[in-house]
């Protein structure tokens, strides 16, 4: 029943999510007729520094579906939304709970606080396994209608890294919740470190497939170099050592 | 036959950044009993339920119920199997119905009892589909005593049960504890601040004051061994040292010395009729005067 508990808590957030990526995965499909048509303007656009080089860059990648899937939705729009909803999933739980959310009535449960905190976590990283997969398939799915192909494969390769690099955002989330006791600091600081990595990622482009977004991304299985097994293991690395400091954090804490 | 003891503390002390909530704090509820556990607002009451409960540690001494170690995780877990418990803020979880959260409750219990179940959702008379957040404070403490009492627990710990009921909800929460009880062969642990109500159903109390045990006992030896020996004198009433074990407090005003006395009121009295005084009055005492002398007033 603690399963069905977290399911409870956290359902809006995970449907809200889930819509979210799916009309976005729809969009990016449906709008590809759209870039191809625009394609041919591509060398009257003129414009300096690093805004051109990305925009040539994106313009490059849409020749072929596959590169503008890739651009457009694992580098960008399934990245950003992927990321924030990772993050308002792992927030909450007992300490948020403390005053007003039931927090003594789950504690005087014949559960240990670790189990409490594990369900809690496996229920959370299953939602996030459905937002990176689901609407990842979608795109084979809806490429046809738009006279396109889109390997399952390179969906659930590019959809399983998303889910284990982009984890670490969620365990951070997670862990920052048994640190403090409302649920805006956790999301606050949480989108922080997220925003200030996404900018590092942005500004330090030569570093950027080593950065944890360049791991979500799947860059280098992308451009032909393969899975980026380094990044992915230290990411789950990174992840369970978070969540462990949070089961740690709360199996001391008085309530 | 010595008493079984369902709740043991010895020297137990809880410090919360630099505040000592429980201050050596020793307690034994026998099995069977119905414990009142009072003291004021912010006397170390609730601190002390979640010590036994493993909601926090202590930081000296140690606390045992059913004999099994509070602070140890494993046993912890076992403790709570067996024991039914209320908070004090009643809070459970908002975006449940009444039905989600008895089936949730039911679900860590293999002993629930869905005849009582039946029993007091209709003496209550909860509504099933309604969302807990939509329920009255009246109806969610009747939930949280539900879900307490079904669980086919050894032991009843409630904190402050009826706190923020009218009268007659207290009075219908009340009753139906002391129904519960008598019908079930369990142990009530309950705190309040209500003198009233551990008056009228608790058959052992301890008053908790600062953090420490300032009385424990069974209340009808209390208010058998309690005494008020009141002197009227002729003038100003004399300072007396008494020498008789068992003077709680004197109290001098004007004409009239005040004695209040544990135990052996016969040998104070002996020595306040050496005085000389004019009357010599000597009262039971309530538990209400019994528990206003124990505990230190603060400005």
């Amino acid at each position: 029943m603690l399963w069905y508990k977290s399911w409870l808590e956290t359902r809006w957030r995970f449907v809200i999510g889930l819509v979210l990526l799916m009309l976005s995965a729809c969009g990016t499909v449906l709008s590809y007729p759209q870039v191809v048509k625009l394609l041919p303007l591509a060398p009257t656009v003129q414009v300096s520094g690093e805004i051109g080089r990305r925009v040539s860059e994106a313009m490059e990648l849409a020749r072929t579906y596959r590169g503008f899937v890739w651009s457009e939705w694992f580098r960008q729009n399934m990245l950003q939304t992927w990321g924030l909803f990772a993050v308002l999933l792992g927030t909450g739980g007992l300490l948020s709970q403390a005053s007003g959310g039931g927090a003594l009535f789950t504690l005087s449960l014949p559960a240990t606080r670790s189990r409490l905190l594990g369900v809690r976590a496996a229920t959370g990283l299953a939602e996030l396994l459905v937002l990176a997969f689901v609407p990842s398939l979608l795109l084979p799915a809806l490429s046809p209608i738009v006279g396109q192909t889109y390997g399952i494969g390179e969906a659930l390769v590019h959809g399983a890294c998303v889910f284990i690099a982009g984890s670490v955002f969620f365990s951070l989330a997670f862990l920052l919740s048994t640190v403090f006791s409302g649920v805006w600091p956790p999301l606050l600081i949480a989108i922080c470190v997220a925003a200030v990595l996404r900018l590092f990622d942005v500004v330090l482009r030569d570093m950027s497939r080593y950065s944890v977004f360049g791991v979500m991304s799947g860059e280098t299985y992308f451009r032909g170099g393969g899975l980026p097994w380094l990044g992915l293991v230290a990411s789950a690395a990174a992840s369970a050592a978070m969540l462990y400091g949070a089961v740690l954090n709360i199996a001391r804490r008085d309530f | 036959m010595a008493d079984t003891f369902i709740i043991e503390t010895a020297d137990l002390r809880k410090h919360y950044d630099g505040v000592e909530a429980v201050r050596g704090l020793s307690l034994q509820v026998p099995a069977g009993s119905i414990y009142g556990f009072l003291g004021r607002n912010g006397a170390g009451k609730t601190t002390t339920i979640k010590l036994l409960l493993g909601m926090a540690r202590p930081t000296g001494g140690r606390a045992r119920v059913f004999g099994l170690a509070a602070d140890e995780d494993r046993a912890s877990v076992d403790i709570r199997r067996r024991t039914g418990f209320v908070s004090d803020d009643k809070d459970l979880y908002d975006y449940m119905t009444v039905a989600e959260m008895i089936r949730f409750t039911a679900a860590f219990f293999p002993r629930w009892r869905a005849d009582l179940e039946q029993r007091y959702l209709r003496a209550f008379a909860l509504p099933l589909d309604r969302k807990i957040k939509a329920l009255s404070r009246g109806m969610r403490t009747k939930l949280a005593l539900l879900l307490a009492l079904c669980r086919g627990a050894e032991l009843l710990i409630l904190d402050e049960p009826t706190a923020g009921l009218d009268p007659a909800m207290t009075e219908e929460v009340l009753q139906a504890l002391v129904t519960h009880v008598a019908a079930e062969e369990m142990t009530v642990f309950f705190s309040s601040h209500q003198i009233a109500e551990v008056d009228q159903i608790a058959d052992r109390v301890a008053i908790i004051d600062r953090g420490r045990a300032v009385l424990t006992g069974a209340l009808d030896d209390l208010r058998e061994s309690y005494r008020r020996i009141q002197l009227v004198f002729d003038g100003d009433a004399p300072e007396p040292a008494f020498r008789a074990p068992g003077v709680v407090r004197v109290r001098r005003k004007g004409r009239v010395l005040t004695v209040l006395s544990s135990a052996g009121a016969e040998r104070i009295l002996d020595e306040a009729r050496a005085l000389n005084p004019v009357s010599v009055d000597v009262v039971p005492v309530t538990l209400k005067e019994i528990f206003l002398e124990t505990v230190t007033v603060e400005d």
